[in-house]
């Protein structure tokens, strides 16, 4: 076929235009699938949402068989979270004597299904805290080619950490994706410490507390849900208007609402677990 | 009371009640059920009141929209308050979405998931315009559903993704989630979502407007179109973990067209936004300039943007510029090679076609079986866009002979080969010939 014949009417009629197309040559339009309507999903950023699930010895019994079940109704309803526009994928960290990844890579929420768990052995967070900063980089656990939001991590523990912690959470401190992560975490029982589990997150409002297998449900719905709420969403904007963004009004903007409405939600629940005849 | 139980009864303002049957969704600002009100099934959307900045406003507004009523019969308007509970909890019903529609957000994604009853499971369905007809048909829809609010003095505010539903076989379109909608200046609260909000909103220097609406409508359309975001490129990307401060800077600050003329360091990324690349190649220069002017100049000068009624007349043009080729080829003429300044000729089976000329515009029409013609294309005063005026169609009774027929309720003049006009009435219709004239009264056309 004669090539002249076949320029498209863009490149006859408009020769001095700009150079729009990314081929720099003529725009011929049979060397290329031009079908208007054939399209592919638009790129979507991606969210992994990672869960440090502590499974000592001493989670064994009640407390693992809520958690089997919280974490498999969890699935659908973060399914619903992931809008249009963000793939949500789960990654999980189990931690005990060793630690362990329920899959050799984030899944998509749509075809994670829950491996229930086993409680054995003693409480490696350090070390558990060391494997997420090696995971959590681009060659690791975080590397779809298009954008991805800051990670969500959530940590539940029921103990004491067996190990050095603080060393884990040096090295966990210095990752970028980390120190932009939505980071929350969940105490269960009497055994668990707090103001570990701040030093994790980095302020206690993402900290909440279970005493009961009720609560335990309740609040890792909670945390999950809002967390990767906010978490595969974009920045909204902020209440005050009166006067241009800067960078240190964003910052940590997300962690901030993040804080907030666990806070919101668990002193709503804390309201309706008040029996009816107290508190007249 | 943030939330209904199913079975639960919500008294509305004017009388009656609505039974709560299910959920349908939720969003950031509240649950839409679905309930019962007098025998019939509706939608009611009821708010979180803690989540909402002025509540008492925001109803105030609610109850005035109500009361002013849809712009056109294309919004999914509120219909009726509830009453309001004790701590001010308040809802509204609206109608459902009728059967037949898809969510814009699952025409991005090319597909939707269906639960199958029986299993539980999720099955991936494509979703898909049926043709580029359809699909241009849309963007004019939703163009001209702006264009009516904007006319009506109000503003959508948060303009996205989220705001539309869309009939893929015919191009009709339902704008949703309006509670939002406020007189034009007023702002209830609502930001709008990143991404399809304007930088200056972004950036936190403005509430949404008019004008903010109509950036938010570029990139609506940019998306509908491009299927993909207009401000993400390699600038973007690079960044790679998307934080507030990068989205500020991306959407807001040092917002960047990826096909900006002028700066080159935002260009859409191979395997990342094939998309766009591809469909940049495929649209006529006219829209590309319009999207080009909306993001480049249109940022940092709202007044620049391109007002709805351009838009509209932009896509009408680009409707009547589809080729569907008797080979199944479909594209727009810019597509096609133009052996003379008069004809298009197929690239893949090098089928010819003849276009119309017409007094009131620049461009040419292609003609091809089944083409059509608007109303608003024939009659200067006509502003229908969707009403058929005519259609090149076979002979009936002479098999091969094509002719334009004339679908509008007025009466046409044409030449025939003789040299003389005739009066071509409704229903009637006339050959296509060489030295065709047409006079549809204000507006002329010839061959």
């Amino acid at each position: 076929m004669n090539n002249d014949n076949i320029i498209g009417a863009n490149a006859a009629t408009n020769p001095a235009a700009p150079d729009y197309t990314a081929n720099s040559a003529a725009n011929d339009p049979l060397d290329f699938d031009d079908d208007p309507l054939s399209a592919t999903g638009v790129s979507r950023k991606s969210l992994v949402i990672f869960f440090l699930i502590d499974t000592s010895g001493s989670m064994k019994g009640k407390k693992m068989g809520e958690l089997n079940t919280v974490m498999e109704e969890l699935i659908p309803e973060i399914r619903k979270v992931g809008e249009a526009d963000t793939e949500v994928k789960v990654a999980v960290l189990t931690f005990s004597t060793d630690v362990r990844w329920m899959y050799s890579t984030p899944i998509p929420i749509e075809e994670f299904e829950w491996a229930r768990l086993r409680a054995s052995g003693v409480t490696s967070l350090g070390a558990a805290l060391k494997e997420l900063n090696v995971r959590m980089s681009r060659n690791g656990f975080l590397n779809s080619p298009s954008l991805s939001f800051a990670p969500v991590i959530f940590l539940m523990t029921d103990g004491y950490p067996s190990d050095d912690y603080k060393a884990g959470l040096k090295e966990l401190q210095a990752n970028s994706w980390y120190k932009f992560g939505l980071k929350a975490a969940l105490g269960i029982g009497n055994e668990a410490n707090d103001n570990i589990l701040a030093e994790f997150t980095g302020s206690p409002d993402t900290v909440v507390h279970a005493y009961s297998g009720g609560q335990l449900a309740q609040m890792i719905k909670i945390i999950a849900v809002t967390s990767s709420q906010i978490g595969s969403k974009s920045m909204t904007l902020s209440d005050d208007t009166s006067h241009e963004l800067g960078e240190e009004d964003v910052f940590a903007a997300k962690q901030k609402l993040l804080g907030q409405q666990i806070q919101e939600l668990v002193g709503k629940t804390e309201t309706d677990d008040v029996p009816f005849d107290t508190g007249w | 009371m943030t939330e209904l139980e199913i079975g639960q009864e919500v008294e509305l303002e004017f009388g009656g009640k609505a039974q709560v049957l299910s959920v349908i969704g939720s969003g950031g600002q509240g649950t839409v059920y679905l309930v019962r009100f007098n025998g019939q099934k509706w939608a009611l959307k009821w708010y979180d009141i803690d989540k909402m900045k002025k509540p008492k406003e925001f109803l105030k507004n609610l109850r005035s929209n109500i009361a002013d009523g849809p712009p056109d019969n294309k919004f999914l308007w509120p219909k009726y308050l509830t009453k309001e509970t004790e701590d001010g909890t308040f809802g509204y019903i609206m109608d459902l979405k009728p059967e037949g529609f898809d969510s814009f957000v699952d025409i991005l994604n090319t597909y939707k998931l269906e639960v199958d009853p029986l299993t539980g499971r999720a099955v991936k369905k494509d979703v898909k315009f049926s043709s580029l007809t359809a699909m241009i048909t849309a963007v004019i829809n939703i163009v001209n559903s702006f264009r009516l609010l904007h006319r009506a003095g109000k503003s959508y505010q948060d303009l996205n993704d989220g705001g539309f539903f869309i009939n893929v076989n015919t191009g009709a379109v339902l704008v949703c989630d309006c509670d939002n909608i406020a007189p034009d200046g007023s702002n209830f609260g609502i930001g709008g979502k990143p991404g399809y909000m304007a930088p200056e909103v972004v950036r936190g220097i403005a509430q949404p407007n008019v004008q903010t609406d109509k950036y938010s409508l570029a990139v609506v359309l940019f998306k509908l179109l491009f299927r993909g975001d207009p401000m993400e490129g390699e600038k973007v990307v690079r960044d790679v973990c998307l934080t507030e401060s990068s989205e500020l800077k991306h959407y807001g600050q040092n917002a960047i067209f990826v096909y900006d003329p002028n700066d080159a360091t935002n260009r859409p990324v191979r395997g990342i936004h094939d998309n766009v690349i591809k469909f940049w190649r495929i649209y006529p220069d006219y829209i590309k300039e319009a999207f080009i002017r909306s993001f480049t100049i249109g940022i940092t000068d709202p007044t620049k943007r391109i007002i709805e009624n351009e838009w509209q007349k932009l896509f009408i043009r680009l409707r009547s510029e589809i080729i569907m080729c008797g080979c199944g080829r479909t594209n727009f003429a810019s597509m096609f090679v133009q052996p003379t300044e008069k004809t298009f000729k197929c690239p893949k089976c090098g089928m010819e076609f003849s276009t119309l000329g017409f007094s009131n515009r620049s461009y040419r029409m292609p003609l091809y079986l089944g083409c059509k013609f608007y109303e608003c294309e024939m009659n200067p005063e006509s502003e229908e866009f969707m009403k058929v005026a005519g259609e090149l169609v076979e002979n009936k009774l002479k098999p091969g002979v094509l002719g334009i027929k004339n679908c509008s309720d007025r009466k046409w003049r044409a030449k025939m080969p003789d040299g003389v006009f005739y009066d071509i009435a409704p229903g009637k219709g006339f050959p296509v010939w060489q030295g065709l004239e047409i006079d549809f009264g204000e507006i002329k056309a010839q061959i």
